[in-house]
């Protein structure tokens, strides 16, 4: 595979960004993406919903003294919204020109959990997710101090009801298990201390506030350090631990580029990231470059949102029905603010067995035949319709090129690796005497392109 | 888009959650639809076969003339009749034709012949006049309309890539790369190759479990045996496990594969012999295998090319032609030779005037064997009658 390819699908979800990449280097491509300035806006499906905790108040009271059809119509308009929501984030994926920003969220989204249809309001989803889009490339120890005093994460652990005498441990269990040190490194005790600590910490206006009357206001040992703690105090103390760099470093180094990462490299770069006090950029820098130079492939394979994107990308379809691309998404497991459980998605192997396998081989069939589903409409109110309909493909393809030339190309740009199999099958689609300027090469040429992404091979980065 | 499949892809908005169709027939529901039991099984020889060497004109001086280096002795010709004979690699040919099993029909071919192996097998596939381009084959032209419902087994490709001639609308076909290794309930773990990288290992591991119908093909293949032997070749065991779906009910309108290798610009004699012979075993065997089972009748074996080869030599192969005998095995045809012999003496450009158009085996194929009407997917071309 051409290593500029390579690295705009690593680095974003298609090879958009391949030509970039190879015209300035990848350090300054990585330092432009650093750079890339972020839409802070708040899109006007959001702005619709209510914001303060009285508005939201409001709200509730009215839905619940309303008739059966008005009930109806006020949660449609949330899961609208919420459909909007994934919609824009979709929208921003696809047409950023340095998507590495949005490629960060989805990681932060899947390592900060939170689940819509747990937190069900819309604008909390949003302020977390605008957590995340702010402080994707900022220091690691900030994102999680403020990540875990979001309305929607004291929601979603359930720290709305960790109040004194009523202690939850959840949000405490989680921010020492899953976010930060990771199981064996913190003791039972802490996990109750800590929950002391943030007892109280419930919903606010912008964030997470601590509430007088619910907190616990005693001194506690929390990691071997005494005090009267609360969540920053929390944090910075987590961040003295020695294994502290190791879990997330691990995560990043599978999120982007092995989904078995060798221990040796979570041990160096887990120290580099401590000796860079926790920021991202030079951490995401020295990962890139130096596994660039060690030009690796192979050892990743694509998720359901890479290799949607990739696909439509590849085909330029028109007009590309993000309701579809959600639906991929969510029946291959990759539901946008929607993980399965705290843990988020596993990710590696787990994206992929013989059922999701079938399913992308049937999208890439129905796509390069030029179809695509289309949203009918709504019936009877709550029934979405979808229907087979056209769309406009279309491959890039030199058509002056011979077809061994146009095999070459195409599995430079889309394989990691071919193999001989791959090499005679793909001779046989467009063969020695293939004319690229016959009425019919169109077909051809995306015949030979519909079969390399049904190849194991198109399924790995 | 039919009905049923309409219907399955209504999704719905209770609970809050968009429930998309799925995408799109990954459950596809498939069961027989059909009432006729015939089925069609092609073997396409990949390269252009060389129909002069195949199926011999012996009684021809032209023959031997035109090929001195190539020419197939006229003492080593299988089941000579009226000037026409059998390579002796096809040596069990000739019992199929004593038994009244095999046809031959005689240069086969179309108008202003294209002679790139891309093109002319793109003709062939799709049934397409020369000058006319088609993007569906016209076996899958033949399914979307037969078929009232998307029905991924309705004919099986057994091959590593797709092939043209089953694409059509709705995905009617599906493909299978390497039988032998399509695992079946009682057969033990699948072998699949080892590359040294896991994430590959594991994805290809995938790639052979799955198959859309698998279910259809697992009972299929549950309800037959491979104790019927075939040689080794690999054509050999794609005939033999399409002999195990007719033989298990699978119900498959067409069944499709390829043997390639037929491209004999040089070393003609050797090459030749070889491919001919592993056609030769593969196609008795199932031919013998099918007929045990009493299934020959409704079996119609196709053996064809895209193009057959120049009159003259080169050297010591042959270059690209035109037309070229196809051979026509069970279906309950009239084990006849149709046309009259290869005309080497009025050669267009140095190869054969086609006689009968490919179209018109395909609409007798169509109408004879399948009971459908040809000019439905557009073929105009009339009926063999003296074929079945």
């Amino acid at each position: 595979m051409h290593i500029a390819h390579l690295w705009s699908l690593r680095l974003g979800f298609s090879s958009k960004q391949a030509a970039t990449i190879e015209q300035m280097g990848l350090k300054s491509f990585l330092q432009r993406s650093f750079n890339h300035q972020t839409d802070t806006s708040i899109p006007d499906f959001i702005q619709d919903e209510p914001h303060t905790l009285a508005e939201l108040k409001e709200v509730r009271e009215k839905i619940k003294d309303a008739d059966e059809k008005e009930k109806k119509k006020m949660l449609k308009k949330q899961i609208m919204n919420h459909q909007e929501l994934k919609k824009w984030w979709l929208d921003q994926m696809i047409n950023e020109a340095f998507p590495l920003r949005e490629k960060m969220i989805v990681f932060w989204h899947n390592h900060f959990v939170s689940s819509a249809q747990k937190v069900k309001v819309n604008y909390w989803i949003f302020q977390h997710h605008q957590v995340l889009r702010a402080h994707a490339f900022g220091n690691f120890k900030t994102l999680t101090k403020k990540i875990i005093q979001t309305n929607a994460m004291v929601r979603y652990l359930d720290n709305v009801d960790n109040k004194v005498g009523a202690i939850n441990e959840n949000l405490s269990r989680e921010l020492l298990e899953l976010f930060t040190l990771g199981i064996g490194n913190y003791t039972e005790q802490d996990i109750k201390e800590g929950a002391k600590a943030l007892a109280g910490l419930n919903l606010g206006e912008t964030s997470a506030e601590y509430r007088k009357r619910q907190e616990v206001n005693e001194s506690i040992t929390y990691l071997g350090k005494k005090g009267g703690f609360k969540a920053d105090d929390l944090v910075d103390i987590i961040f003295e631990q020695p294994a502290i760099p190791y879990l997330i470093t691990r995560k990043i180094l599978q999120w982007f580029l092995y989904d078995q990462p060798d221990e040796t490299l979570v041990k160096t770069y887990g120290d580099y990231f401590r000796s860079q006090n926790f920021e991202i950029q030079p951490l995401l820098t020295k990962m890139f470059t130096e596994a660039y130079e060690k030009n690796i492939s192979g050892t990743k394979i694509k998720d359901p949102l890479l290799y949607i994107l990739q696909l439509t990308d590849a085909l330029q379809v028109k007009p590309l029905q993000k309701e579809v691309v959600l639906g991929f998404l969510r029946q291959q497991g990759m539901d946008l603010f929607n993980p399965p459980n705290v843990k988020g998605w596993i990710g590696g192997n787990a994206w992929l067995s013989s059922q999701v396998y079938l399913q992308r081989n049937k999208a890439s069939d129905l796509l390069c035949s030029g179809k695509s589903l289309r949203l009918k409409g709504i019936k009877n109110d709550d029934e979405v319709e979808f229907e087979i309909s056209p769309i406009d493909i279309s491959l890039d393809w030199n058509h002056q090129a011979k077809p061994n030339e146009i095999i070459r190309d195409l599995a430079d740009r889309f394989l990691f690796q071919t193999s001989e199999e791959i090499q005679k099958d793909m001779e046989q689609i467009l063969k020695y005497d293939f004319d690229p300027k016959s009425e019919n090469a169109e077909a051809s040429v995306l015949r030979l392109f519909n079969y390399i992404t049904k190849t194991p091979e198109f399924q790995i980065l | 888009m039919n009905r049923r499949n309409f219907l399955n892809l209504t999704g719905t908005l209770t609970g809050g959650l968009w429930i998309l169709p799925d995408f799109l027939y990954a459950f596809g529901q498939s069961r027989s639809l059909y009432s006729s039991d015939n089925c069609l099984v092609f073997i396409q020889l990949n390269g252009g076969n060389d129909g002069l060497n195949t199926f011999i004109p012996y009684g021809n001086s032209f023959y031997y003339q035109s090929r001195p280096n190539i020419a197939i002795p006229e003492k080593d010709i299988f089941g000579k009749y009226k000037g026409m004979g059998f390579h002796p690699a096809l040596k069990d040919f000739e019992d199929i034709l004593q038994n009244g099993h095999l046809s031959i029909v005689q240069n086969v071919g179309y108008p202003h012949p294209n002679r790139s192996h891309f093109r002319s097998q793109e003709i062939w596939q799709t049934a397409s006049a020369s000058q006319e381009y088609l993007t569906h084959g016209w076996l899958g032209r033949y399914l979307d309309l037969h078929s009232t419902e998307h029905q991924p087994t309705a004919a099986i490709n057994l091959d590593s890539i797709d092939n043209l001639a089953l694409k059509g609308e709705e995905p009617n076909s599906i493909t299978i790369k390497d039988p032998t290794k399509f695992k079946t309930a009682t057969e033990t773990e699948i072998n699949y190759q080892v590359s040294g990288n896991p994430q590959l290992d594991f994805v290809r591991k995938i790639a052979q479990s799955i198959t859309e119908g698998s279910e259809d093909i697992q009972n299929a293949l549950q309800q037959s045996d491979d104790a019927f032997e075939y040689p080794k070749s690999s054509l050999s065991k794609n005939l033999q496990w399409i002999a195990r779906l007719i033989k298990g009910n699978l119900h498959s309108k067409v069944y499709y594969t390829s043997q390639n290798g037929y491209d004999t610009h040089d070393n003609q004699l050797n090459t030749h012999q070889n491919k001919l012979s592993e056609l030769n075993d593969a196609v008795y065997h199932f031919y013998k295998d099918l007929k045990q089972a009493q299934l020959l009748d409704r079996v119609t074996l196709v053996i064809f090319s895209e193009f057959g080869r120049r009159v003259k030599d080169n050297g010591n192969g042959t270059d690209h032609g035109t037309a070229a005998p196809l051979f026509i095995i069970g279906g309950g045809n009239k084990g006849t030779i149709i046309g009259p012999n290869p005309n080497l003496s009025d050669l267009d450009e140095g190869d054969l005037k086609f006689e009968i158009d490919f179209r018109s085996v395909y609409a007798t194929l169509l109408k004879n064997q399948l009971d459908f009407d040809p000019t439905r997917i557009g073929i105009q071309e009339e009926i063999i009658t003296s074929l079945f």
